[in-house]
């Protein structure tokens, strides 16, 4: 009798999962499996050829390419760049509006605004500060007592790679925000009030209560951050497109772009999103393992 | 047993579904998609040829779908990837070259165009300009425009450096850095007035023809050898790092595109580069402008040490038919193209297209075109623009070469090794 009540019960979670495994296995996994049968495979874009079966080639060579090395080094200055800041400054101001006793919501809501905007719109915005007749040059010759100094955002290599990260970190740190206050909302008052009765002070309390309880939070954010970061492409594209050099934020998204639209070789862009996949999967496990996946006790 | 028999059912109503889904109508109304870029001149007059077209066939609707250039090659490509391109569509040869090479357009149907055969179609234009749209004998595309670049030139500005625009406008690629110099305004290091600066994307058209001059090329004569005559390309190099902010600070692809803000007349640039169509432009976007007198072209500059006179490459437009659509909707649309194109004179005059046909070219709106004979002697001294299925990645790669120098502060001589190579491996790969 109990058996049958739970067989009947799984029944409806079977029914009530099956929309979400559907979507998964139509949009995620099934694009997935198909983008490792086409690198395995020399096809082009617009042939309507059957295309040929070349094994590992295209893996071959991209990894003897210096242009697909150039966008695996720009991925990761990028993802380094953006993501250990998105972590630190997120979570500090998160923790300085969590102890305001006024204005929360208006600080929140100017934090989170730009993450609604579209990656595009930002990269127009910003686009339109950093023309060297801008306000990125103004501001910065003001703060800085210069005057008609080009700070070259979008034309040296090393500042179009600053000004790319400049615009992730003000787009998502707003999103990233909202989610540590929301894991510090999470952590019981009591915890807090027991440490002050015992005479620890703010600093204390966020080192030995607030992090170790935040620690699901923080392994979140830091998946997240990471993976957007890995999937970085509009802000390049459209800097790109605006003629910011292409080789120094060349990141591999681009080159996908690129290489499967540009140059009409699916084939080869596949094999590179295979091996994005493939990275963004490695670095997902290793940090879950490293924080502790979702652990925590009270 | 119930369970197998909705199952079955579910298969067959998606089957019949399916099977009607793509059953081809052999008459009835038609849909005819033309996807082709931003205009507003060309839209004004095209708007008007649907209408005619549609009431001349009350079974045809055109449906005309507009986007920006950069934008329309990259739409077609994935549209034509997953086999719902448009019926129509036209973009630039260096682009379009691969839809014929990998047989995913029709051949002009030459009667539905309106000529009585393909012969009569081909001695309608003039020779040579419909070379890149056939192959083994069919035509694949018909010239919604020819184009090349001279340079405009703002007088008012030249008047506001000093200068004496009749007298003093650039010959040389020598005198157009000196002539930049003495009208570039600079707060600092920025650059707020800039004389002349060249259009960045569109390396194969504006850039090539100054390493040509110099007795280089972009591809061998019988096309086995990418980047020839390393002095030529090293010197077109320097010139390109000496133009940028690393050298004397003229001018970069950072700043705002020339030929859009020459249009406004705001005293920000003195010369860019464009077509015949930028006169078109300049009168909707500043008709005061337009009608001062106060601008005019200039032939493309030469090297003062050039072996070869050369002016800007010469593309083409060109409209194409998918060949994946019935074939009665391919006949309709060729027709329709056809009535399009059978408006040469109003193209030229309301848009500032030129259709290379013998008739446009000999006539009374073409000769009386101002600064129509500029673009014309410059178009004899040049050559169509490479055009190949990879011709977008060779672009690229050029585009590297001069970013490098002029940005990255890279050496002309490593720039060009790296172009070497990567050029070479793609032509190889052909």
């Amino acid at each position: 009798m109990h058996g049958g009540i739970e067989r009947k019960l799984a029944r409806w979670g079977i029914a009530f999962v099956m929309p979400a495994v559907a979507f998964f296995t139509l949009f995620s996994f099934y694009p997935i499996v198909s983008a490792f049968i086409t690198s395995l495979t020399n096809r082009k874009i617009l042939s309507l050829l059957r295309p040929d079966f070349v094994g590992f080639k295209n893996y071959g060579y991209l990894l003897g390419s210096p242009d697909f090395w150039n966008s695996i080094r720009a991925t990761a200055v990028f993802t380094l760049g953006t993501f250990i800041p998105l972590l630190i400054f997120s979570l500090v101001i998160a923790f300085f509006i969590t102890g305001m006793k006024r204005g929360q919501r208006s600080i929140q809501l100017a934090y989170y605004s730009p993450a609604i905007l579209s990656s595009v719109v930002a990269a127009v915005i910003w686009l339109s500060m950093l023309d060297p007749r801008g306000l990125a040059n103004q501001f910065l010759n003001a703060l800085l007592g210069t005057h008609g100094i080009d700070h070259r955002w979008l034309a040296s290599s090393t500042m179009v790679q600053l000004s790319t990260m400049l615009v992730y970190f003000w787009k998502y740190i707003g999103y990233f925000v909202i989610i540590f206050i929301t894991g510090l909302a999470s952590i019981p008052p009591g915890v807090y009030e027991a440490a002050t009765i015992d005479g620890a002070n703010r600093w204390q309390s966020f080192g030995r209560i607030t992090l170790p309880l935040l620690r699901p939070t923080i392994a979140f954010v830091s998946i997240m951050s990471m993976l957007q970061c890995l999937k970085t492409f509009s802000t390049q594209y459209l800097f790109t497109q605006s003629g910011a050099p292409g080789a120094p934020i060349n990141v591999i998204t681009l080159n996908i772009y690129n290489t499967g639209i540009r140059d009409h070789l699916i084939g080869r862009a596949s094999a590179m999103s295979i091996i994005l996949f493939v990275i963004m999967l490695g670095f997902t496990a290793v940090q879950l393992r490293v924080s502790g996946g979702e652990k925590v006790s009270y | 047993m119930k369970r197998l028999l909705f199952l079955v059912l579910c298969v067959a109503i998606a089957g019949a579904l399916w099977a009607t889904g793509t059953t081809e109508e052999d008459d009835g109304p038609m849909t005819i998609k033309f996807w082709t870029h931003e205009d507003p001149n060309r839209t004004e007059i095209e708007e008007r040829y649907i209408r005619e077209f549609e009431a001349a066939n009350p079974d045809v609707t055109i449906e005309r779908v507009t986007n920006s250039s950069a934008k329309v090659p990259e739409l077609l490509l994935t549209a034509f990837a997953a086999n719902e391109g448009p019926h129509i569509f036209n973009t630039q040869i260096e682009d379009g070259y691969a839809y014929i090479a990998n047989a995913r357009v029709a051949p002009v149907d030459a009667r539905a165009a309106g000529y009585a055969n393909d012969s009569a179609l081909i001695d309608a234009y003039v020779p040579g300009v419909l070379d890149p749209v056939s192959a083994g004998g069919d035509v694949y595309g018909l010239p919604l425009e020819l184009t090349n670049w001279a340079i405009y030139l703002n007088k008012r500005v030249f008047r506001d450096a000093g200068l004496d625009p009749e007298v003093d406008y650039p010959r040389t690629w020598e005198e157009v850095v000196e002539v930049s110099e003495a009208i570039a305004i600079r707060d600092g290091q920025i650059l707020t007035r800039r004389g002349f600066d060249f259009r960045y994307p569109y390396f194969l058209v504006s850039m090539i023809p100054m390493v040509e001059q110099l007795g280089g090329q972009l591809i061998s004569d019988d096309g086995k050898t990418a980047i020839v005559g390393d002095e030529a390309w090293l010197e077109f190099l320097t010139y390109m790092q000496q133009w940028g902010p690393n050298g004397m600070n003229l001018g970069s692809p950072t700043y705002t595109n020339a030929r859009k803000t020459f249009n406004q007349d705001n005293n920000d640039i003195a010369m860019a580069m464009s077509g015949l169509y930028q006169a078109g432009r300049i009168r909707s976007d500043n008709a005061e402008f337009y009608s001062s007198g106060d601008w005019m072209v200039i032939p493309y500059p030469q090297f003062e040490n050039a072996v070869n006179e050369v002016a800007s490459a010469y593309y083409g437009h060109y409209y194409m038919v998918n060949i994946q659509v019935p074939e009665r909707e391919q006949e309709m649309a060729w027709k329709f193209v056809g009535y399009m194109l059978s408006h040469p004179e109003e193209y030229l005059d309301r848009v500032g297209l030129v259709q290379p046909t013998n008739a446009l070219m000999a006539s009374n709106t073409f000769l009386s075109t101002p600064y129509a004979e500029v673009f014309a002697q410059d178009m004899e001294l040049g050559n169509i623009v490479y055009y190949a299925e990879d011709s977008a990645r060779m672009q690229e790669l050029v585009k590297e070469a001069v970013e490098a120098v002029m940005l990255s502060g890279e050496s002309p001589e490593k720039a060009l090794a790296s172009l070497k190579v990567k050029a070479q491996e793609l032509l190889d790969q052909q």
